[in-house]
């Protein structure tokens, strides 16, 4: 306690709070009695997976309170990074020094055990258990050394949750949960751990803006604590905003670190992919096409564990040939139930009335969509969207199985040319068809999930979160391409987190809030302000980040 | 390394000719000093004891791979037998015949009916390749509907005919081969359409068939001791005698369909849409239904044909063991389930084949065939069966390369210590424990 006495007067303001303890920071360390020592040290450090090297000669340290941003493409080996130093991966070269003891981890409990813990970018919930089943998983309070007191672990739950700016009941299974809200959970679980160095692995990739604005006060809140943390995103203003310093990886190599006030967006941009990148816009769209899908007053209701959920309040819109609409809003404003609709995979009953090329249809399952021309790139590729196991040319290849078969026999030459063909097409960076596709990078990943519908020649593109968890250049190409498809005349629906993604792509722009459809605006007329205005009547002061 | 690794893929048939070595050497010689275990006689007997077992072991693979299982294939079976010693036994219409006649009938249209729509569909889809993926093949009402309908229901009058006739007399060979099965079909489509309709999990699903498959065939027989002796010559066709015999003397006539069934099927699972499906359906179901397939056709004919092989195994039984009785499966879904996972399918679904499942159900007949020749205890067979499936998932798991490298790391690892890399200690985990015991009780 005495430790505590003599900590600056910022952070014990924050401290006083009533719950501040609830998030689980002890103080021990004295900020001032050294300026910033390294916590954190790696040296030489190198890692390769089957012959391919992840991390090439690494040095790369620490220091007390501060937040430190990786960066690089994706495949440049930041996650590997992470991971050696979490204790995941605990065969490596090199040498790793936490608060000047050289360590080596036998596992994440060793890791954890020296105080570094780490949010994977993945989700690593028991999806059945509750959120405070989660967050306290296997260091549940017990009474009488034997029985869980469910009733402790809750409250305790629910205050690290309220920390975070989170409405989520503790006692709700996790599989209720969508991936925003389950991060937090994640993040949760994490804080309350005992940490002197947190990791982070792309926290924001799946949560809205306010969400993110909640997590970067805590991390500042962390920092100030003398927490040291190591940050990964792809938002680079998100980074700009957060970090004291960068380092950059590029192919497994350390090409800079260098103190935030000494960069400037373009600088890292340019370190990450060695050479400079520019947004591209797209010309004005043709708005005379005919009307590819129209959607009246699409309702959804699903059921949760709490009876009946209206989670589409009347939907309506048109969408053109050649045109791009963006769906806008929070997370869990259903957005995606919109698309997951209109593909006929979303759960509960949906009412209204889609019409595709103005015949009224009744879509009941991804086989009626895929038989009309609707492509749905579900959000979590990993999960849903791809075979990890199969290889490239099988995942590219499975939902024309059964079209380009006759009498049931499959034409493995027209498969392997067709997965050839969106290979070349969308410059997948792979060895060849046969690669599992659980070795490519995210992005390549990505323009499989999306070659995968390409290959169908869809007339309708749906696209959830199209750019989530990848590179800079990776995305710019995954722009690219969607503006191409425009271009040939496809429909396309975009839903986006990211606000500067969501203006640059979209003709128009839906935004959704709760439920509803709070507006459908003109590119015109589309600023982040017109946005967020629609996107949250009801938190007019609340802090959507500006991202650009 | 690269050794290694071809000796890792091909590490089950490996497998299978240490057995047959091992049995080659350890095999007692006949007075004319001839290896009993390398003779004909002997090798072409255990293909003919595995091929029930196999028959079985083909439908359940299938069922493994869309990451499903089916416990009612014993009990089916059994209830096959029954279904098949009372046709052959007894004229008239007794309980066999009142539900095998209209089960083949119904089986017979759909079927037909089925594979008219089939070949029409592939002969309208053509062979343009220059033609869009996505064009919609219109069959129209009358190759659509009513031809396939007229030809199912030419077929299912056939049938109907066939069967009806030989109900005063017995029923012979051919119509219990056509009967037992299908009965076995619609049992095995129950199964499917509760798992895929009613979203029950095929374990429970198939395990409450499992059960009222059994109770069916012993209200079926409707005897005591519920056993159907088959004497064939005497009070049952000679011409059945055909199932037990060998082939041009060459196959055991049992073994030809498990062969078949396991070509057949091979094939269809390795050349066709559907077995595409099924791998992709087995490897993550959520992704395949979000890729426009139909999951739930093609989970129903993975249980359907898992009924129908049963259907099959349980004529051949009856030929093999001249008698049908309810649990005359009793344990065969486990011996399925373990040949399946030893020849390297997954249980998880996605991964396997049915080259896999030949292999495990042959180190299983081998392995009983020369613990017998060498005269041993056959609670001592069960035990080795144990110890075999324990062995070879746990080399199937992990390849071989991955059990070396571990070795290479724990050697590490100790070396490292015993070098003295000096490591001061580590906060005992006693800290984080009092944290979380602090920060629970502030919360509360």
């Amino acid at each position: 306690m005495e430790t505590r006495s003599d900590a600056p007067a910022g952070s014990d303001a924050w401290r006083a709070q009533p719950d501040a303890k609830a998030i689980g920071i002890t103080r021990r360390i004295r900020r001032g009695t050294a300026p910033d020592p390294a916590v954190l040290v790696a040296e030489h450090v190198s890692k390769s997976f089957a012959g391919v090297t992840a991390v090439r000669d690494v040095d790369f340290d620490l220091r007390r309170g501060e937040v430190h941003a990786l960066m690089g493409e994706n495949g440049a080996g930041k996650s590997t990074l992470m991971k050696i130093l979490a204790g995941v991966h605990t065969s490596y070269e090199g040498v790793i020094r936490v608060e000047g003891r050289l360590e080596s981890f036998g596992g994440v409990r060793d890791a954890e055990a020296a105080g570094v813990a780490i949010i994977h970018q993945e989700l690593n919930l028991v999806p059945e258990l509750s959120v405070a089943d989660n967050i306290f998983l296997g260091r549940e309070p017990l009474i009488a050394g034997a029985f869980i007191d469910g009733r402790r672990m809750v409250r305790a739950a629910e205050r690290l949750l309220r920390r975070l700016g989170a409405s989520i009941d503790p006692r709700c299974r996790i599989a209720e949960l969508r991936i925003g809200e389950q991060q937090l959970v994640e993040i949760a679980k994490a804080l309350s751990l005992d940490t002197r160095i947190l990791i982070m692995d792309e926290p924001t990739s799946a949560l809205s803006s306010s969400e993110c604005e909640t997590l970067f006060k805590i991390v500042r809140q962390l920092a100030a604590d003398g927490v040291a943390i190591v940050y990964t995103s792809h938002r680079i203003e998100e980074v700009l905003d957060l970090a004291d310093r960068v380092t950059v990886l590029r192919d497994g190599r350390r090409v800079l670190t260098a103190p935030i006030g000494d960069l400037s967006r373009g600088a890292i941009i340019s370190a990450m992919v060695g050479r400079d990148m520019a947004a591209h816009h797209r010309g004005t769209a043709a708005q005379d096409g005919a009307v590819v899908l129209s959607v009246r007053n699409l309702t959804l209701d699903t059921l949760t564990s709490r009876g009946w959920r209206r989670a589409l309040h009347g939907v309506t819109f048109q969408l053109r040939q050649g045109e791009i609409l963006g769906i806008g809003g929070l997370l869990g404003s259903g957005r995606s139930e919109i698309l997951e609709s209109i593909f006929g995979v979303a759960r509960g009953w949906r009412g209204g009335e889609i019409a595709v090329e103005g015949r009224v249809v009744d879509i009941q399952s991804s086989a009626d969509a895929y038989r009309l021309g609707v492509a749905l790139v579900t959000e979590d590729r990993k999960e849903r969207g791809l075979h990890l196991g199969e290889s490239i040319c099988d995942n590219v290849a499975l939902p024309s199985v059964g079209a380009m078969s006759r009498f049931g026999l499959r034409a493995f030459a027209r498969e392997s040319a067709l997965a050839d063909g969106v290979v070349r097409r969308l410059s997948v960076r792979c060895a060849g068809i046969d690669q599992r596709v659980a070795t490519l990078s995210g992005g390549n990943q990505q323009k499989i999930v999306i070659g995968k519908w390409l290959a169908t020649e869809p007339r309708i593109l749906l696209l959830d979160e199209p750019t989530r968890g990848i590179d800079v250049g990776a995305k710019q190409e995954i722009y690219q391409l969607i503006f191409e498809l425009a271009e040939q005349g496809l429909g396309i629906v975009v839903v986006s987190s990211e606000m500067p993604e969501l203006l640059l792509l979209s003709d128009r722009v839906l935004v959704m809030c709760e439920g509803h459809q709070t507006g459908l605006i003109s590119r015109e007329t589309a600023t982040q302000e017109a946005v967020m205005r629609l996107a949250a009547p009801g938190m007019a002061s609340a802090s959507w980040d500006v991202l650009s | 390394m690269k050794v290694l690794r071809a000796l890792s893929r091909t590490k089950l048939y490996w497998g299978l000719l240490l057995i047959c070595l091992i049995g080659a050497l350890a095999s007692p010689h006949s007075s004319s000093g001839n290896n009993i275990f390398l003779s004909y006689g002997n090798l072409t007997d255990v293909l003919r004891q595995v091929s029930i077992t196999g028959l079985v072991a083909t439908g359940m693979t299938m069922v493994i791979l869309l990451g499903g299982i089916d416990l009612s294939v014993g009990s089916v079976m059994g209830f096959s037998t029954i279904i098949c010693a009372m046709l052959l036994t007894k004229s008239g219409w007794t309980a066999a015949s009142i539900m095998g006649v209209p089960a083949a009938v119904a089986v017979s249209f759909m079927v037909v009916a089925f594979l008219a729509r089939f070949v029409f569909s592939g002969l309208a889809s053509g062979h343009d390749e220059t033609a869009g993926l996505r064009r919609e093949i219109a069959l129209g009402r009358w190759r659509g509907i009513w031809i396939p309908s007229l030809l199912g229901l030419a077929a299912a009058v056939a049938v109907a005919w066939f069967t009806t006739n030989q109900v005063p007399t017995k029923f012979g060979v051919l119509g219990v081969l056509l009967v037992a099965p299908c009965v076995a079909l619609v049992l095995g489509a129950i199964n499917g359409v509760l798992i895929v309709a009613g979203r029950l999990q095929p374990f429970i699903a198939t395990l409450a068939m499992m059960v009222g498959a059994l109770g069916i065939g012993r209200l079926t027989a409707g005897q005591d001791n519920a056993v159907v002796a088959v004497y064939t010559g005497t009070n049952a066709t000679e011409t059945f005698e055909v199932l037990r015999s060998m082939l041009w003397g060459v196959v055991p006539m049992p073994s030809v369909f498990f062969l078949a069934a396991i070509i057949l099927f091979g094939a269809i699972l390795r050349f066709t849409a559907f077995g595409r499906y099924a791998y992709a359906i087995g490897g993550n179901i959520e992704a395949a239904k979000l890729s426009g397939i139909k999951v739930v056709q093609v989970q129903l004919t993975a249980y359907l044909l898992s009924g129908l092989l049963a259907g099959i195994a349980g004529v051949l039984f009856v030929a093999q063991y001249r008698q049908g009785k309810p649990d005359a499966g009793a344990g065969l879904e486990l011996d399925a389930i373990a040949a399946v996972v030893i020849g390297g399918t997954s249980l998880m679904g996605g991964r396997g084949s049915l080259a896999g499942t030949l292999v495990g159900v042959l180190i299983f007949g081998l392995l009983s065939d020369i613990l017998q020749l060498q005269n041993i205890d056959s609670n001592v067979q069960l035990v080795m069966k144990g110890l075999i499936i324990v062995c070879t998932v746990l080399v199937q798991e992990q390849n071989l390369g991955q059990l070396v490298a571990r070795w290479r790391f724990v050697r590490r690892t100790k070396t490292s210590a015993e070098a003295g890399t000096a490591e001061p200690p580590r906060p005992p985990s006693a800290v984080r424990a009092q944290f979380a015991r602090e920060h629970l009780d502030e919360a509360s």
